[in-house]
């Protein structure tokens, strides 16, 4: 029997694997690779190391010049690829070689800071950082490997003015009034309704209406749970969970968790404490947390009850509701019923900054793409491409390719932002604003641990588990014991 | 005599009752199993979406296309490339596993078969090197390893399993139970050299010992993501675990279905693996070692 | 004269010895006194390998030790971690042994016993990630398999959220990790067996010992060495208990209901302040508990056995002697 099944097991590798080269169009053939690695493994290690010596795998341009490029996606690199592929003198004179490692467990962030650390020939002369780590690498331990914009070489101030970035990205990318790092896309944010909903229940499903009745950029929820009881008596949800609403709240805050080396509670964001509890308490949400099956649920509808808004980045829109609306055209699901408009607090959600060295040698060709990336307005720039979805840079006729919000708002103002899943709404002006409202100010190279423990002590206030004291002092406690502060 | 025959009666009626009792056990557990199996097939022929908005189901609207689709996902983006991969995962797992197991068999061996004055230091060394909690140990070691430039070297998770303590110990207490010092010394008179005592009597003794260790070692190089993710930073000495962390693909949108296809095709050779070294344990090796 | 002959031997066991001492002290010997020295130094701080020593910068040597021990969540995290393991322990060896006993037993002719065996290592197979998002998905909130299947048996029921409290985060961490680890055991178990020479059942058929005798008079005691290796390492194991909890639940869920100590040390090392000094100390703390742990097990297994070996020992060198 386990004969059989071992054997059926073999076949079944062996045809995975002969289907696997010839599909990745691999000239190799499945027994000719076994038979090397079996030639390899009588010998010493020493002797696997010298049969693989081909090219990184994401290798561009022809240069002598050698920039590596550290990254956690592909994302990047695609974009370097096709800038390599436009400027036939920067990639004759450069090659960018690639290296992405993924952020499962902070691999990336460990190895990254291997690698700075120790310098040399080897050393990432380019980086990425995400929302989550960006403050590490541009204003706390590892800031000092980051170079200025100004040291590498780029009119940054004159720059920024003409290409109006977003100010949130320029904070979060300072160190001490010196721009480290900047981002391309930018994740000033919107709320996100329904607009059959808001006829339904406020007889309007005018985004300038709506947002009047919610509360715009007031920097308070008031008028919000005010409009959150209305939807109630329809047995409508005004958000899907508290997640929802912690995200802007997070941002909403005007000074970090950590101030002068002590713990600070902003009264931002102390203030989802009671969100929390009231969502809960009031029945006000459907109660599903971010990324959660619950979730995708109510983005199409179909949870325990309609939910009434998402707050949310246009790439919320472009890759999370739009699949999971449970339709592509006008009718099916809740495609096409969605409306962007300002919500009551601004914030923003998520973003990808980049880096150079301060020690890197090859700081001009850095600069080059750098430039190209964040700071470049016109139609051959990164940002009016990546805006008006003109590139695909998976180079995959299989990906679709979305109009993204960028970091220039004289970009957005140039580029058509008009979103079939948003009822042809041209979303940009309610992201341009996203980008204005939202602030970086209160962020610290510790807010990924802290936000953990903070929002895990509201669940348990929300839920009963503690009373309110209780679940600040559990905060506090996890804070001093996990971080030291 | 009727007495007897009551009581022969009773036990095959136990007997039998055993059986179903044992059946259904193993069934429940055996159904157990294969659940995550199922479900790790089921998610490779589903789009994203379908993944995210149900992972147990077993339905796709259209699971071929849906495979194809995956594939083309994994095949297109250049970072997962399934032979490059496939063989450093082999040359990683399989020359591992080999120094792992015979290497720790020979510790054992000098820790059981011979008396030296060291002997009991060097033992309680290896057990407290197994005791140590690797975490922050990890920190120290990927520092070294990148200031000694072992980075990118397949090496640099091969050669450390020459010292394993833990099948040191298994493999230790494995031949205090069934290492007879009789067959040594009779190999001793024949004239044979220690070394050769070794390897022609006592690894073949070892078998099922080596078996068990062998699959383990095997399992756990095979699966091992963190260290391969820092200390492999080039995408042609990635394994397959590491390729399948990189089809997180863009920052917002991630390919769930592409990475449960990805998943498959790295536990399939695992399987494989599995089934022939389970040859070892299953059947029960006739073992030459009289221990009576 | 045996001494004599034994020590023409000893040299045997240092030379094979030398494989083992080379790669441990290339490769793990730096990091092993790294993280020692460091538990006593001020280094934190991401990407940072400046230090001094505590008494430099005018603090006791022992802060960060102090630092650890003070701390809530290192006696929380310690002691949800044998809560878990113990939880996870005794099932697992439970139905560890127990299988062992039917797949080995010689007379019970159980069809497909060796499918079983092969098929029941397999949970280990499966990485602790995927594990992790299995399990996460089943227990969902509030649509998860679990939660529906139950609001199918009793409608109106309210979903509820297994994941964020004490009691079913422990529960459902201690479930998989037995699911993951019974079949390793089980493995481990069965080796031990099958190298028990047959010739000893035999002979406990022929003096009419039944089953469940000959498992519990012939076989444990006989596979005493393997199962002591199986309780050290299941002990080791989960004490050091990691990838489950946190990957199915993490340290900031449920109030810090399924954090262990290895997790501590992780966020000690990684969760933004860096703080690894600190994490260095905790390392070697819950080293020394394994060590004191392990230290019992050994005494406690071992007094009777060590005499019965020795006394084997002897009589085996006799007998070589003999047929000298």
């Amino acid at each position: 029997m386990k004969k059989v099944i071992a054997s059926v097991l073999s076949v079944a590798m062996v045809a995975a694997f002969a289907t696997a080269c010839n599909g990745g169009g691999e000239t190799q053939a499945s027994g000719s690779a076994t038979g090397d690695t079996q030639a390899t493994q009588g010998s010493d290690g020493s002797e696997t190391e010298a049969t693989t010596t081909a090219k990184q795998v994401k290798t561009y341009g022809t240069g002598s010049e050698k920039i590596n490029l550290w990254s956690f996606t592909a994302e990047i690199p695609n974009m370097v690829n096709y800038y390599v592929k436009q400027n036939p003198d920067f990639a004759s004179k450069y090659t960018v070689e690639c290296t992405i490692i993924a952020t499962n467990g902070g691999a990336y962030q460990t190895a990254l800071d291997q690698a700075l650390s120790a310098g040399g020939d080897t050393a990432p002369d380019m980086y990425a950082a995400e929302a989550a780590f960006i403050i590490k690498y541009s204003q706390g331990d590892m800031a000092k490997y980051a170079a200025t914009y100004k040291e590498l070489g780029i009119d940054v101030d004159a720059k920024i003015k003409d290409a109006q970035i977003a100010g949130y990205t320029i904070e979060a990318g300072s160190r001490d009034g010196e721009v480290v790092a900047l981002g391309y896309q930018a994740t000033g944010s919107a709320m996100i309704y329904r607009a059959d909903l808001a006829k339904d229940v406020f007889g309007t499903d005018d985004p300038a209406k709506i947002e009047e009745i919610f509360g715009a950029n007031s920097g308070s929820w008031d008028k919000f749970w005010a409009a959150a009881a209305k939807l109630k008596e329809k047995n409508i949800s005004v958000v899907s969970g508290s997640g929802d609403m912690w995200n802007v709240n997070e941002k909403a805050a005007q000074t970090g968790w950590i101030v002068n080396n002590q713990l600070n509670i902003d009264p931002k964001r102390a203030e989802f404490l009671d969100i929390a509890k009231k969502l809960k308490d009031d029945g006000l949400s459907n109660d599903a947390s971010g990324w959660s099956e619950a979730w995708f649920a109510d983005m199409a509808g179909t949870g325990a009850k309609p939910v009434f808004c998402f707050f949310g980045p246009a790439w919320l829109i472009n890759y999370t509701m739009n699949e999971h609306c449970g339709g592509a055209k006008l009718g099916e699901g809740t495609f096409g019923q969605w409306r962007v408009c300002t919500p009551p607090v601004g914030f923003f959600w998520g973003g990808t900054w980049v880096l150079g060295r301060k020690d890197s040698a090859k700081k001009e060709g850095v600069a080059k793409l750098i430039e190209w990336i964040t700071l470049d307005t016109s139609e051959k720039g990164l940002q009016y491409l990546w805006a008006n979805g003109l590139v695909d840079w998976d180079e995959d006729p299989a990906t679709a390719v979305a109009k993204d919000t960028v970091a220039s708002a004289a970009v957005m103002s140039k580029s058509d932002g008009k979103v079939d899943f948003c009822g042809g709404q041209d979303i940009f002006p309610i992201f341009i604003k996203g980008n204005q409202y939202a602030s970086a100010k209160a962020m610290t190279q510790y807010d990924e641990g802290i936000n953990g423990y903070f929002t895990d002590a509201a669940t348990q206030y929300a839920e009963g588990n503690l009373d309110k004291d209780a679940a600040i002092d559990a905060f506090k406690t996890k804070v001093n014991d996990n971080l030291s502060f | 005599m009727s007495n007897n025959e009551v009581k022969l009666h009773s036990i095959k009626r136990n007997d039998t009752i055993l059986k179903v009792v044992i059946y259904i056990v193993c069934i429940i557990f055996s159904i157990m199993t294969l659940f995550p199996f199922v479900i790790l097939i089921a998610n490779s022929y589903k789009t994203s979406i379908e993944v995210q908005e149900s992972t147990l189901s077993l339905i796709s609207k259209h699971p071929i296309q849906n495979l194809k689709f995956n594939w083309h996902v994994i095949s297109s983006k250049g970072t997962f490339k399934p032979m490059v991969g496939f063989r450093n995962s082999f040359i990683v797992a399989t020359l591992s596993t080999i120094l792992n197991v015979y290497f720790s068999s020979l510790t054992a061996y000098a820790i059981t078969a011979y008396e030296w004055k060291l002997r009991e230091a060097f033992n309680a060394m290896i057990m407290a090197v197994m005791m140590i909690p690797g975490t922050v140990t990890m920190i120290g070691f990927f520092q070294f390893a990148y200031k000694i430039g072992l980075v990118n070297k397949l090496s640099a998770l091969i050669l450390p399993s020459i010292a394993a303590p833990m099948t040191v110990f298994f493999m230790r207490q494995y031949l205090q139970a069934s290492l007879s010092m009789e067959i040594v010394q009779s190999a001793r008179i024949d004239g044979a050299g220690e070394f050769r005592i070794f390897n022609q009597i006592v690894v073949p003794l070892m078998k099922p010992a080596i078996a068990t260790q062998a699959i383990f070692a095997y399992v756990g190089s095979w699966n091992n993501l963190f260290s391969p993710m820092i200390l492999l930073t080039d995408g042609n000495k990635k394994t397959l675990p590491v390729m399948v962390s990189l089809l997180n693909g863009d920052i917002y949108k991630t390919e769930y279905g592409a990475i449960y296809l990805g998943l498959l095709i790295t536990v399939l050779p695992l399987i494989v693996v599995y089934a022939f070294l389970s040859r070892y344990i299953v059947e029960g090796v006739a073992l030459g070692g009289v221990k009576s | 004269m045996r001494n004599k002959k034994l020590v023409d031997y000893a040299k045997y066991g240092y030379i094979f010895s030398i494989p083992f001492i080379l790669a441990f002290c290339i490769f793990t010997l730096y990091p092993v006194v790294y993280t020692f020295i460091i538990g006593f130094t001020n280094l934190k701080g991401a990407g940072n390998t400046e230090f001094q020593f505590l008494p430099a910068v005018g603090k006791n040597l022992f802060q960060n030790f102090m630092d650890v021990l003070k701390a809530k969540t290192f006696k929380q995290a310690f002691g949800t971690t044998c809560i878990i393991w113990i939880m996870n322990f005794i099932p697992q060896i439970g139905f560890a042994l127990l299988f062992t006993a039917w797949f080995t037993d010689r007379r019970s002719k159980v069809k497909g016993t060796g499918l079983f065996k092969i098929l029941f290592y397999m949970p280990n197979i499966i990485t602790a990630a995927t594990m992790a998002i299995l399990f996460q998905k089943l227990f969902g909130y509030p649509i998860g398999a679990v939660n529906q299947l139950l609001g199918h048996l009793q409608p109106g029921r309210q979903p509820y959220n297994y994941l964020i409290n004490n009691v079913p985060i422990k529960l459902i961490i201690a479930f998989v990790q037995f699911f993951q680890w019974y079949g390793h055991t089980m493995v481990n178990l069965t080796a031990g067996v099958i190298g028990i020479s047959p010739e000893i059942f035999e002979a406990a058929e022929i003096d009419g010992a039944n089953r469940v005798q000959t498992f519990f008079r012939i076989t444990i005691p006989c596979i005493r060495q393997i199962m002591l290796f199986v309780l050290v390492t299941s002990l080791i194991g989960g004490l050091n208990m990691f990838d489950i909890p946190e990957l199915l639940v993490g340290s900031k869920q449920g109030n810090g209901a399924a954090i262990t100590t290895n997790m501590y040390i992780r966020n000690l090392a990684f969760d933004g302040s860096y703080l690894y000094n600190r994490a260095a100390a905790a390392s070697v703390i819950l080293f020394l508990v394994i060590v004191a742990l392990s230290a019992v097990l050994f005494f406690v297994m071992r007094d009777k056995d060590e005499a019965k070996i020795k006394k084997l020992k002897k009589a085996e060198l006799r007998a070589a002697r003999k047929g000298l």
